[in-house]
């Protein structure tokens, strides 16, 4: 057959069409003539002839190239050549790559849909633990340059409070004293009954200084924020949250003027906030609405009551190393001028964004780091898979490779192939990041800041193109490079079963295995870790039974109920329509449960003890409760008796103390009939006589051991009330929650109820924090095993048939097959035997960060160790013994037939 | 079809100087349109059944005819591909699009009305 090509080829030389279209032209041309030609020799012409009258056909001068001028577009002047060494036009060439790449992937859909899967978790995982990251620790706070504000706080460290809260008149010293700060501003948590609008509500608030909203940089959406004139005793003004006035207001606009009945007093509204306006402070409070601070004289000159917030704002150019320097400065002074209240009391200056994100920065860091893995475990699956197909696709690697395609081509077309499943798998990984986002913001701690800002925005689509970028180059780039760089003649002559990389593309398969084998196992033991940690937790005696316990908070308004006696009267006829309640064992008033609030604490002194020197007072929690109380939380009473209602105002003064208390203020002795009382031994302050003992209770905080505690009786208390019913019930506690609260609104209609809740809940939540870090660590773990089995399934399948007809010739020559059995355990076990060495040397290293985040257990606990080890090496063993029981069945004759 | 019409035919596909480009050019789409409405076919087949059903007389030259697919082809008016089938090598194929359908069917009518007015004009009866 004559070469019908170079003919028409030289006729389209002038034409200037690109090299890919010009191919074409030639092929679908030159078929034309060859069917002409073999139609000429069928009619009889010989072979010249044949050719000659094919060849007229072309031999109208210009004509071929008059015509396709007029129809095809001209070429680019720098023309694409696959497969040749002339220049390439980028552009084009990523546009032909890319076209090629869907058409693989496309081809190949079992391969691509494991890839992506793969890749989307692992994306999809970065991506939602990115944004929480984002939310919580990168975006600035919103207020004006955030990186500005401080807060203060009174340093207590001898009596184990490092960050206290500031007193009154410490507050106003430091305000009137310091330089440093263009502003200082205080908070205190407020809670407001507000009745006289339908169901009266409890409204957590707070007490700011007039220039809180100004130094935060944060105006008024409707209205305005307080002015200094406002912050004086007896200014009732209120401004409301954005949410507040959205769901109670019904978002009316009128309502700038109207007075609202707050603890039975009237006030003014005079502003609503924009929303998400939260105040930083000791927790992550949900302020509904806020008053003036308005300190009143003896208010203002209480040094030794700690309730406030201090925020302040650094003048530009004063380093935060300064402001603490001169704070330093002022505490010392206050400490000369006040003995008694200020011995050994510093000040902290802390920058805003360390003071809200501080605990929760190192969990999150960890959870992203253990995310990372988790990416890079799919990375190594992946990259298998590509080297397993780069295999496959030796021939046609082969073919261009003659065709003249340099092997730098075919890598970028590869590495195109990579990205593009890696942009694939994070599109998908975006769709699933949402919907774990959505999850996630369920059992994230509401506690943590910012918590209701974590959405899938700008910066968290730019961080998943940046991994996915990065990803598909670093699992893309070993088979890319694997797979245009070998052998070409043994391919072309059909060697076959060794190319495709051969012995090193088997190298760098089982490196990848023991890589994800070690990298899942640093992530198993650290799962393992924060979960046996969180069993220690959960599995502390918080001193209580926390089981059928029933809690709800009622804060009486001091001005309908302003002395004890009407507060008793009150509690007292609760009290008996609760005992009355069906399902009901017992009940009692309480004042802050526990773990719930972090506990007010008084400096007491002992009778027959002589006051310890200034500042060095022994400090002791306390909390107002009511008889019964004990035996309903079911805190045993070591020793002695609980309050009775005999225990009231007109006879003495009695106190029930903690083991604790006891061990330190009485040690050896019964401190039964033993006296003490609040502040010094002069104070006016009663002395109380201790009636009882009790276990300690964990009070404040789950972890942390308990502190000092006593408990008084809310009928002997003047100023403390209590706050709180709890109530021990036979059947479901949340059952009772409905008439309970009617049993409260049949004595006072008015009187807000707020908080129901189960203590079993409330223990819960207050380890949150940790349940959520092991939750999330034990889900990654999970998955980097699961994606490392695949790994090791797979590369032990490939190892398998690439091992045929070795496996045949054993058998044919004798071997059982549980010896072909032991034999491919063998290999898995090596391969995934060197990954837990690697793993466990960066076990040790690594688990360290983790100690912050456990509790009870060192970072290296031997017996968790031990037993992830004995969890991988049998996952490892089953992902291996499908491929090896495969390699049983080996028939000898058909694996030496397939030579 | 009339002798004056395969007159003007003849001439344009036998390569000698064109009385009429459009004339021709139209009639040649409309044979190539109609050759592909019931089923795809690569450019020989398509050269091959001209010649057959013209009994000879109109003859496509490679050179003529390539360019003209690929006119129509940039119009969106037919669309080729290469397909391979078991033992062959592989072939373009064309197949007639939608828009292709409607072109077709709309110059199958202005064709019978030319060749009606023409017939009127100088009493050429129908073959």
């Amino acid at each position: 057959m004559p070469d019908f090509k170079v003919e028409i080829r030289a006729r389209l030389a002038e034409v200037g069409l690109s090299p890919v279209r010009e191919a074409e032209i030639v092929e679908e041309l030159s078929q034309h003539l060859e069917d002409e030609y073999e139609r000429a020799l069928s009619c009889g012409a010989s072979e010249d002839e044949a050719r000659q009258q094919v060849l007229e056909q072309l031999n109208t001068p210009d004509l071929l190239r008059r015509e396709l001028k007029h129809v095809e577009p001209r070429g680019s002047e720098d023309p694409i050549a696959l497969g040749t060494e002339r220049k390439t036009n980028i552009f084009a060439d990523l546009q032909q790559d890319l076209r090629y790449g869907l058409r693989t992937l496309a081809k190949n859909p079992a391969f691509t849909s494991i890839a992506i899967i793969a890749l989307a978790l692992a994306i999809g995982a970065n991506s939602a633990i990115f944004s929480v990251v984002d939310a919580v620790l990168l975006r600035p706070l919103p207020f004006k340059n955030p990186n500005q504000l401080v807060m203060l706080w009174e340093n207590a460290a001898h009596l184990g409070f490092p960050r206290d809260t500031p007193s009154p008149a410490n507050f106003l010293d430091w305000q009137k004293q310091v330089t440093s700060f263009t502003g200082m501003a205080a908070m205190s948590e407020r809670s407001f009954n507000l009745t006289g609008l339908g169901e009266p509500e409890r409204l957590e608030g707070r007490r700011v200084s007039a220039n809180l909203f100004e130094l935060l940089g944060v105006t008024a959406r409707l209205g305005r924020t307080f002015v200094p004139e406002d912050d004086k005793p007896g200014t009732h003004v209120v401004l409301l949250s954005h949410s507040l006035w959205q769901r109670r207001f019904g978002s009316d606009p009128g309502i700038i003027g109207r007075a609202l009945t707050l603890n039975g007093e009237s006030y003014t509204v005079i502003g609503v906030m924009p929303p998400f306006v939260q105040l930083p402070g000791f927790d992550n409070r949900n302020d509904q609405l806020w008053v003036p601070i308005a300190f009143p004289a003896e208010e203002a000159a209480e040094h030794g009551n700690h309730f406030l917030e201090v925020i302040a704002r650094l003048k530009p150019g004063v380093t935060l190393k300064q402001a603490r320097a001169e704070m330093d400065t002022i505490a010392a002074r206050l400490e000369q001028e006040y003995p008694t209240y200020n011995t050994r009391r510093g000040a902290v200056v802390v920058p805003l964004h360390e003071q809200l994100v501080g605990e929760i920065r190192p969990a999150l860091l960890i959870l992203l780091g253990a995310v990372g893995f988790v990416l890079l475990i799919a990375c190594a699956n992946v990259a298998n898979l590509l080297l397993a197909r780069a295999a496959v696709r030796q021939k046609e690697i082969a073919l261009r490779l003659a065709l003249g395609a340099s092997r730098s081509r075919l890598t970028r077309q590869f590495l195109t192939e990579s990205v593009l499943l890696a942009l694939f798998g994070a599109g998908l990984g975006l769709l699933l990041a949402l919907a774990g986002i959505r999850v996630l913001r369920t059992f994230i701690p509401v506690t943590i800041a910012q918590v209701e800002t974590i959405t899938i925005d700008g910066t968290v689509l730019v961080f998943t193109l940046f991994v996915a970028l990065v990803t598909g180059i670093a699992f893309g780039l070993v088979p890319a490079i694997q797979g245009s760089h070998f052998n070409l003649n043994n391919t072309l002559k059909g060697g076959g079963r060794d190319s495709g990389g051969g012995s090193k593309g088997n190298r760098i398969r089982s490196l990848l295995v023991i890589g994800e084998v070690a990298v899942s196992f640093v992530l198993l033991i650290g799962a393992g870790l924060l979960i046996k940690s969180f069993l220690h937790l959960r599995n502390l005696d918080p001193g209580f039974r926390s089981d059928h316990l029933l809690t709800m908070k009622v804060n009486l308004s001091e001005v309908k109920y302003p002395d004890r006696e009407r507060r008793a009267a009150f509690f007292d006829e609760v009290m008996r329509h609760v005992h009355e309640l069906p399902g009901v064992q017992s009940a009692a008033v309480a004042g802050n449960l526990p773990l719930t609030y972090n506990g007010d604490s008084m400096s007491i002194s002992v009778e027959g003890v002589p006051d310890p020197p200034p500042g060095q007072q022994p400090d002791v929690v306390y909390r107002a409760t009511g008889p019964g109380y004990f035996a309903t939380m079911g805190i045993p009473i070591v020793r002695g008796r609980d309050f009775t209602d005999q225990d009231n105002g007109d006879s003495k003064d009695v106190v029930i103390i903690s083991e604790k208390t006891a061990r330190q203020f009485w040690p050896g002795q019964d401190p039964i009939g033993k006296r003490l009382k609040p502040g010094s031994s002069t104070s006016n302050s009663p002395w109380r006589e201790v009636i009882g003992i009790v276990k300690d209770v964990r009070q404040n905080d789950f972890i942390a051991s308990p502190k000092r505690q006593m408990y008084f009786t809310y009928r002997q208390l003047k100023n403390i009330a209590a706050n709180a019913l709890v109530v021990r019930t036979s059947i479901e506690p949340v059952s009772l929650a409905v008439p309970v609260r009617n049993a409260i609104w049949s004595v006072d209609k008015d009187q807000t109820v707020a908080d129901i809740d189960t203590m079993d809940h409330i223990v819960a939540q207050a380890v949150a924090r940790q349940r959520f870090s092991m939750l999330l660590l034990g889900l990654f773990a999970a998955l980097a095993l699961l994606l490392a089995s695949i790994g090791i399934y797979g590369v032990m399948s490939y190892s398998v048939a690439q091992r045929t007809r070795e496996i045949g010739i054993r058998i044919a020559l004798g071997a059982r097959r549980a010896d072909v059995l032991q034999m491919t355990l063998k290999q898995a076990l090596k391969l995934v035997g060197v990954g837990m060495i690697l793993g466990l040397a960066a076990a040790f290293l690594l688990t360290r960060v983790l100690q912050t985040l456990l509790f009870g257990i060192s970072a290296t606990d031997p017996i968790t160790f031990l037993g992830i080890s004995l969890v991988l090496l049998a996952v490892a063993i089953l992902a291996s013994y499908i491929p090896a029981l495969r390699a049983t069945k080996v028939d000898p004759l058909v694996a030496l037939r397939g030579q | 079809m009339t002798a004056v019409l395969r007159w003007y035919m003849a001439l344009q596909y036998m390569a000698s100087p064109v009385p009429d480009r459009e004339l021709k050019k139209g009639s040649a789409e409309l044979m190539i349109l109609s050759l592909l409405e019931n089923r795809p076919r690569h450019g020989y087949e398509i050269a091959q059944l001209i010649e057959l059903r013209s009994r000879g007389a109109i003859r496509f030259n490679v050179a003529s005819l390539y360019p003209l697919l690929y006119r129509l082809e940039k119009r969106n008016w037919i669309r080729g591909r290469w397909v391979e089938k078991a033992g062959q090598r592989r072939r373009r194929y064309y197949r007639l699009t939608a828009s292709g359908k409607n072109v077709l069917s709309k110059q199958r009518a202005g064709w019978r009305e030319f060749v009606e007015a023409i017939n009127l004009i100088t009493g050429i009866q129908r073959a």
